[in-house]
């Protein structure tokens, strides 16, 4: 037999044998499995506690009530801080899709190399910080309290001084960026991606 | 007579001058006893012929000299050769035997491109490459995902015929197009009608036919190896095929990769828009007297880069992209791709059974496998993995009769059974964006035609069942399952009528219906730079608002299958030296189901677009010209334009994402040779593609936000951005052959221009590629 005859009758053969094994795969009725949803924020609440007092707390909590689907953003709360008082900032970042919730600010604080938050607000609401924030210009003053490993600053506790008079309407806005590899001591709140961006009213009494 | 000797060669004679039929005419089959005359219609027929290429000889007295060597063969039609006058002698002519036609609906309107036009630049999408047919336009995402729009329809409404089969892919929205490698095939052919009766449903717009190679047996061993380099995006190919065919058995093989990298526009690089692949497939075809098997595999890998800009890092980056002149992220030139991008692997494997249990019938039984699996990867926070990942399956199996000639009746009757079971691969982190389902469909047909004199009737019906079961997530991660059947009766009636030897009409209504597929049912959630929510996503809570915290059973909503009817009438003139084409249809869609922007969804992240889908009654109402003249024995032209009007019925408004009027010159020169030449053509092809006037109003996102515009369900369809302008383009190339070295040399957008389509969901953030050099070389060998 010449080698293209046994080529012929080989590759027929085999053929053959691969259309029956590919016709033959018995289909399943499996459902997904259920997966760990990663990147959903529904609830981010800013617990503004009083230095002097810890019993003295203010939130103001903005909500997505169904993650991805069409449901707008709340923003439930406007901020009404006190005049002339010191004031921690703390977070509470959850996924409620999920039961029990999922704790969100525990990733952000394993990770805090690659995250930083960033703060905006109406100029004279506050003495300390003075100026705006440092969303516009990433020097501009933050009182920062935490930091990363690699020293630099994260922004999940911050200390605010408000003014001595009263302010209203004014704005207080928060973003959160995503930094992995580019967070440096330069990096500012248009490096990386955006976890989230929210904008509350604040009021000094 | 050897049993074997099946092939048929049909033909009509005529005079070249006055296009008048030659009668008395004798043919002959070079090196056989078997002739015949041509009757008084000029007509001819050779049967029993044992070879698939045969070189005819045709003698008739004051007719022909050696330079007659004219004639040309549309396979859906006999070959009409055209003798000269004056001169007695005998020549040769080769004619290629038609293929026992198994097309059918010879009375929708019909185009080819072969291999020759095919091979001029490989590292097309096969969707570019149709769009050089008039009516026929892309939808594109980006420079890499491309798919064929005819009159309006595409994605799920044109059916595409791979080797026979429904390409199983993932089918939805205007960002997943057929994975199908050009080099892989011979002949495209598209059907403009609804041809639902043949190929089942979803052929609602149209069809498009990827043939592989012939497998011709008693061939000589042929083999082709081609290259070529583009100067945007520094993109190359090499390709490559073999093949010869024995008395009994065939083989062929063929093999391509291709690589680009960025592309640029006139003014920046379109970051991240290179694509790689790479593909093989393989045909063998055995010989049993009456019976004739063949197999094919073909294997496709791609991984495809969608533009970086066009992934938003927030609501403000979003709108700032809209608004912007230049895309927000441009990096330097690079063949990386990155995310977002898209990586296919496509296999299919088929086997074709033919039974001539006599010379003019045959019965046929095609089995057909397809795995299709994708991953597509976003730009996301914290992971790499891809945020779809999916695993299609898909089986066909069909048998055909096709009977012998009734009297003036002919036709095909057949039966088909296919499934589709699609799969979520696990790890992706996020939830499913398409469920898991499985398909199975069932259906019957029958196409009749009868032809007397030079009028020819058709039609056909085709009854189709289809079970479908499907199983997802939702955001909570509880599962939702659904069961549902449906069913559908397609018909087609036409009617081809030749008034003389060079003029036809061709006329056709056709019905087709087709389920909603997956994506526009269930899909929910992120892809690409926006979220879309599927039919059974989204509904209307008693305030009057869009909700989407739950999933609708098929059965409580009010989700209808696509019903459409389209008629399309052709009128041809085609004379050797003028050539007139006027394509018209209208086609009503019932529940026609499309994709729109809706609004913006608030995030924690600010307020992103998100597109729903929804059904209309769309009516469209179009029309292509084409006219060739052939100006001097050297010089010819073919002007050709195409206008497409469209409606929502429902709310007497215009439809999003329709083709604009297009018109095209394209002028040729024969130039004269020299050397071992054996062909030079030059050509030119202005285009001007008008500014869509028929688009919806628009909203910016800015008015969005601040409340200035409130959408709610009622809200007319609109868009995030105007239309894009008008724009010109002009096009040159130069193919010529030498010897055995063919090589073309073409310039796209010479004047490097601006522009921006209508029809490539990229026109929101950057223009589409600005000038491209490419150089092609192909040498073909053939021995003995």
């Amino acid at each position: 037999m010449t080698t293209l005859e046994t080529l012929k009758k080989y590759s027929f053969y085999s053929l053959l044998g691969l259309g029956t094994l590919l016709v033959g795969c018995n289909p399943d009725e499996e459902v997904p499995e259920p997966v760990e949803e990663l990147e959903v924020i529904t609830d981010v609440v800013l617990t503004f506690t009083n230095a002097d007092d810890d019993t003295d707390v203010v939130t103001a909590a903005a909500q997505d009530p169904d993650g991805e689907g069409v449901e707008d953003l709340v923003i439930l709360d406007e901020v009404n801080l006190d005049a002339n008082k010191t004031y921690i900032l703390t977070y509470e970042i959850l996924n409620a899709l999920e039961s029990p919730a999922e704790n969100i600010l525990d990733e952000i604080q394993e990770e805090a190399a690659e995250h930083q938050l960033f703060y905006a607000f109406t100029e004279g609401a506050f003495t300390d910080p003075t100026g705006d924030g440092n969303i516009d210009n990433a020097a501009d003053p933050i009182n920062y309290n935490d930091q990363d490993d690699n020293g630099l600053n994260l922004g999940l506790n911050t200390t605010w001084t408000t003014s001595e008079t009263a302010v209203s309407g004014a704005t207080f806005r928060v973003k959160l960026q995503h930094q992995p590899d580019v967070k440096t001591a330069t990096s500012d709140s248009n490096t990386g991606d955006n976890d989230f961006d929210l904008s509350f009213t604040l009021n000094i009494n | 007579m050897v049993d074997s000797c099946k092939y048929e060669i049909k033909g009509l004679i005529l005079d070249e001058d006055t296009r008048e039929p030659l009668p008395y005419v004798l043919v002959n089959i070079e090196g056989t006893q078997i002739s015949t005359l041509t009757d008084l219609k000029g007509e001819f027929k050779l049967i029993n012929l044992c070879h698939e290429i045969n070189t005819i000889t045709i003698s008739c007295l004051g007719y022909c000299d050696t330079s007659c060597k004219d004639f040309y063969h549309e396979s859906s039609d006999k070959p009409e050769i055209f003798l000269k006058r004056e001169v007695s002698a005998l020549d040769a002519v080769t004619v290629v035997a038609e293929k026992q036609t198994d097309e059918g609906t010879y009375s929708l309107s019909r185009e080819r491109i072969g291999k020759e036009d095919l091979s001029l630049d490989l590292t097309r999408s096969m969707a570019e490459a149709l769009s050089s047919i008039n009516g026929i336009s892309l939808t594109s995402n980006g420079s890499n995902v491309q798919l064929p729009v005819i009159h309006g329809l595409y994605g799920n409404r044109i059916l595409v015929l791979n080797n026979g089969m429904k390409h199983g892919f993932q089918n939805w929205g205007s960002d997943h197009a057929p994975e199908i490698d050009l080099s892989s095939v011979s002949n495209l052919m598209v059907l403009k009608g609804a041809a639902g009766v043949q190929y089942g449903p979803e052929a609602l717009g149209g069809v498009v036919v990827a043939e592989p190679n012939e497998l011709q047996l008693s061939s000589d061993f042929s083999s082709n190896v081609g290259t070529g380099f583009q100067t945007n995006g520094k993109g190359y190919f090499v390709s490559t095929d073999l093949g010869k065919g024995f008395k009994k058995w065939a083989y062929h093989l063929g093999a391509n990769y291709t690589r680009i990298g960025d592309r640029h526009s006139p003014d920046y690089s379109l970051s991240n828009s290179g694509k790689q692949e790479y593909s093989i497939n393989a045909g063998v075809r055995y010989n049993f007297e009456k019976l004739d098997l063949k197999f094919y595999y073909s294997y496709l890998n791609q991984d495809l880069g969608i533009l970086r800009t066009s992934i938003a890092s927030s609501a403000e980056v979003f709108v700032q992209s809209l608004t912007a002149d230049e895309p927000v992220v441009i990096f330097p030139f690079s063949y990386d791709i990155k995310a977002p991008n898209q990586e296919v692997e496509h296999h299919l494997a088929k086997a074709e059974l033919n039974w001539y249990y006599r010379d003019d019938a045959k019965v046929s039984l095609i089995v057909g496998s397809q795995l299709n699996k994708r991953n597509e990867y976003d730009v996301r926070r914290n992971i790499e993995n891809p945020i779809i990942d999916l695993d299609l399956i898909t089986n066909d199996v069909q048998l055909k009769w096709m009977h012998s000639q009734k009297g003036a009746w002919q036709g095909v009757i057949g039966i088909q059974a296919f499934t589709q079971n699609n799969d979520n691969n696990p790890f992706t982190y996020t939830t499913p964006f398409i469920p898991n389902y499985n398909t199975y469909r069932f259906s019957s047909f029958a196409l009749e035609s009868w032809r007397k004199n030079q009028g020819e009737l058709e039609f056909g019906v085709r009854a189709d069942y289809e079970r479908s079961s499907v199983r997802g997530r939702e955001t909570n991660q509880d599962p939702f399952l659904d069961k549902y059947s449906l069913g559908g009766l397609t018909f087609s009636l036409g009617y081809m009528y030749r008034f003389s030897a060079y003029s036809s009409l061709r006329t056709n209504v056709g019905s087709a219906w087709r389920p909603p597929n997956m994506a526009e049912l269930f899909s929910f959630g992120q892809n690409g730079f926006k979220s879309s929510y599927g039919l059974l996503r989204h509904y209307v809570n008693d305030e009057g608002k869009l909700r989407s915290d739950k999933v609708i059973p098929i059965a409580e909503s009010n989700v209808q299958s696509e019903k459409g009817v389209k008629w399309i009438s052709e009128w041809e003139i085609k004379k050797k030296k003028n050539a007139f084409v006027a394509t018209a249809y209208t086609q009503f869609i019932e529940n026609f189901i499309f994709e729109r922007p809706y609004g913006l969804t608030g995030t924690v992240r600010g307020p992103m677009p998100f597109y729903i889908y929804d059904q209309a009654n769309a009516l469209f109402v179009g029309l292509d010209l084409s006219w060739m003249k052939q100006w001097t024995a050297s010089v010819s032209g073919v002007i050709s334009a195409s206008y497409l009007w469209s409606r929502n019925l429902k709310k007497q408004e215009v439809l999003i994402n329709q083709p604009p009027l297009n018109v095209e010159y394209k002028l040729s020169w024969t130039l004269p040779l020299w050397g071992k030449m054996k062909s030079s053509v030059f050509s030119v092809r202005p285009s001007y593609t008008f500014r869509q006037y028929q688009a919806p109003v628009v909203y910016s996102p800015n008015d969005i936000v601040n409340n200035t515009i409130e959408i709610t369900p009622d809200s007319e369809i609109f868009d995030f951005r105007d239309a894009p302008d008008g724009y010109f383009l002009m096009d040159v190339s130069w193919r010529l052959r030498y010897e055995k070295l063919a090589f073309s040399f073409a310039v796209n957008n010479v004047f490097n221009h601006s522009y921006r389509s209508y029809l490539n969901e990229m026109r929101y953030f950057a223009d589409e590629p600005g000038i491209n050099l490419l150089f092609n070389m192909n040498y073909i060998f053939n021995s003995k």
